[in-house]
């Protein structure tokens, strides 16, 4: 299943659509490819957030928690293998509008689907088995969250099966 | 899908070398013979894994017909896992089993055991009595397939892991569905 594919909105703001960008082969670009998702889907948990309402507030602060730390786990494996970390933009565009709990919802979806996209993109940019297993671990954990959030949308079917497609 | 590297046959990771390493002590010194057989291709027991996941769904879905609405979709993604296996494989791919979903019968195993929730290696799957019995076996099943398809994308070829680390995220992402 594809991700939508979202219209930038200003003049050069990135899209809140985690995605890959493919820029070669090697540990350094999978890497960045996975950080620079993680950026925008931590903005975007943001703007969930903000409409998601209270009862949802703990599962999407769970979500949230859990990208920043892959983020950071992410940044230094970068540095590690000598690269300098990609930087999060100061906004991004959001790929439709989000004025309630169900727009909450499924952007929630995209931004795991975005992320599940860079991720698997990450694991076949390199063949580094380190590296490998950090995106293959990202890639499994943003399907579950993408799969809860349609849950709770119930939305159905609320597996793929082949997510980051 | 990329085409390449498709005939590279990679056995990589501590499982591959390992029951090859132990093949090799077995037959004495390693001369490369020209008959060697060449190694089994890692995809082919990834697809009869698969296989197997389908016909324990189905066999739940038949002994548990409450559960076919929850089920349905989570087995229609092992039919796309196991196509896309068969279209990677090529000619290597084994024919599909005959007959695999509507006619699995419910009694198809006579004597059927009330309480083991393993499968029998003679064809017929063995589902536990209780629906939500059935589902924890489902969900271990899951849980293995997602770690094995996991484990043997991490040396495989670009093209093939990508396609076995989506297999294996959507394995974790029944998981959940599961649970």
């Amino acid at each position: 299943m594809t991700a939508p594919a979202p219209t930038p909105t200003g003049t050069g703001t990135p899209t809140a659509t985690p995605g890959p960008t493919p820029g070669g082969t090697g540990q350094v670009p999978a890497l960045q490819a996975g950080l620079a998702a993680e950026h925008a889907v931590i903005w975007g948990y943001g703007v969930v957030g903000a409409h998601a309402g209270d009862a949802l507030l703990a599962q999407v602060r769970d979500a949230d928690d859990a990208h920043r730390t892959l983020r950071d786990e992410t940044v230094a494996l970068v540095a590690r293998y000598g690269g300098t970390p990609v930087a999060t933009e100061p906004e991004y565009a959001l790929p439709f509008p989000v004025t309630d709990r169900g727009s909450a919802l499924r952007l929630a979806v995209h931004l795991e689907e975005g992320a599940a996209a860079a991720w698997r993109y990450a694991v076949a940019a390199t063949d580094d088995v380190e590296v490998r297993r950090a995106a293959l671990v990202a890639l499994s954990d943003a399907a579950v969250r993408a799969t809860r959030w349609r849950l709770a949308l119930h939305a159905t079917p609320a597996t793929v099966p082949f997510p980051g497609d | 899908m990329v085409a390449v590297a498709r005939r590279s046959v990679l056995i990589g990771g501590a499982v591959g070398a390992g029951l090859l390493a132990a093949g090799c002590t077995a037959a004495g010194p390693s001369s490369p013979a020209p008959t060697t057989p060449a190694p089994p291709d890692p995809l082919l027991a990834e697809l009869a894994d698969e296989r197997r996941l389908i016909a324990g769904y189905d066999a739940t879905i038949a002994r548990h017909p409450a559960l076919r609405a929850r089920l349905t979709a989570v087995r229609d993604d092992h039919a796309a896992h196991a196509a896309a296996l068969v279209t990677a494989l090529g000619p290597a791919a084994p024919p599909s089993p005959a007959a695999p979903a509507a006619t699995a019968s419910p009694t198809a195993s006579p004597g059927v055991a009330p309480s083991t929730g393993t499968e029998s290696s003679g064809g017929g799957t063995r589902v536990p009595a209780t629906p939500a019995a059935a589902v924890a076996v489902l969900r271990a099943a899951e849980r293995a397939a997602a770690s094995a398809r996991g484990t043997v994308a991490l040396t495989a070829p670009p093209d093939r892991a990508r396609l076995l680390a989506g297999i294996s995220a959507s394995e974790a992402s029944h998981v959940a569905v599961l649970a």
